[in-house]
């Protein structure tokens, strides 16, 4: 019964996504990736989720400020095994223009485990859909 | 009534607009800024891009035998602003409309644009020193191009030439 509705669930990552601190720039970017039918990120099988208890790969975007950091990693103990987390824009793998800011103790990978990047400022939704490409190999691998 | 049909049929027609992005290529803008590309035999080593990168991401460090000079472009902290193509006095830095950026966390820090400014001997003394490009030359001598070979000295051994020789009124 396990190995079936694993079987089932492999078919479909719910993706899940977190500002920590960004701009909304690259928020603006993952929402035209999901929202406008021109790129329809919902053909590889994804889909939007509300709660992180329902996701499978976790999009993070923004520089981890000082302030939002413990709650990022709050929602991302909250996020069930197996995860791939994907990195959006430049903010969240090397701080990008805010890196050495006062408020930005670290990039992202020193808190969390990242496994895929997708650089950009924003990335262009093409790159986006490319780097969940990559992180639902990477989470059929895990099972 | 008839306008909702012709809606509809020219739909039909024209088919879904989704694109078939990773299946299919997509094509990009021809301004679209995106990877980096440096022509080291372009460059002049002047340091401008460095200095102007709104990122940090371009970093120019004489190499550990002293024979030239690193660029390296680290992608994953390049704001992708062109900032540096459009200060660079010789075009040897360039955005293509590469938009392919996504890569795994393992090439982090090999996600690199990496070349090597060689430099040449002065032809005077012999101080190795970064050759000036063409374009920077036509820039600096004019049409005729450098007849007296100042392109391929050191600043040193050119202040020399040009004080023996005074500044010609041409």
């Amino acid at each position: 019964m396990a190995e079936f509705l694993q079987s089932i669930v492999k078919r479909s990552p719910w993706i899940y996504r977190i500002n920590a601190g960004s701009c909304n720039g690259c928020d603006v970017e993952m929402a035209t990736t999901a929202l406008i039918p021109r790129y329809d990120v919902e053909r590889l099988g994804c889909r939007y989720c509300g709660s992180p208890k329902h996701a499978d790969i976790v999009l993070i975007s923004g520089p981890v400020t000082a302030v939002v950091r413990e709650k990022v990693l709050r929602v991302y103990d909250e996020i069930p095994n197996p995860k791939v987390v994907v990195a959006v824009g430049i903010c969240p793998i090397s701080g990008g223009v805010f890196r050495e800011s006062y408020s930005i103790a670290s990039q992202l990978d020193a808190y969390i485990p990242v496994d895929v990047n997708v650089p950009g400022c924003p990335p262009r939704p093409q790159a986006i859909i490319d780097g969940i490409a990559m992180a639902i190999e990477i989470w059929r691998k895990k099972f | 009534m008839i306008r909702f049909f012709k809606v509809i049929l020219k739909n039909i027609i024209q088919g879904p607009s989704t694109i078939k992005y990773p299946f299919e290529d997509s094509p990009a803008p021809e301004k679209l800024r995106g990877k980096i590309v440096h022509n080291a035999d372009a460059c002049v080593a002047c340091h401008l891009c460095e200095y102007v990168c709104a990122g940090g991401a371009i970093k120019m460090q004489e190499s550990e035998d002293h024979q030239g000079i690193d660029f390296v472009v680290w992608h994953d902290t390049c704001t992708f602003c062109g900032l540096c193509e459009y200060y660079c006095p010789t075009k040897a830095i360039h955005l293509t409309n590469d938009y392919h950026t996504a890569h795994v966390q393992a090439d982090k820090y090999n996600y690199v644009e990496k070349t090597f400014v060689k430099k040449q001997p002065c032809i005077c003394c012999g101080e190795p020193m970064v050759p000036i490009s063409p374009a920077m030359v036509e820039q600096i001598y004019g049409q005729e191009g450098d007849i007296r070979g100042l392109s391929k000295m050191c600043p040193q051994c050119r202040r020399k030439i040009l004080w023996k020789g005074g500044v010609s009124k041409s």
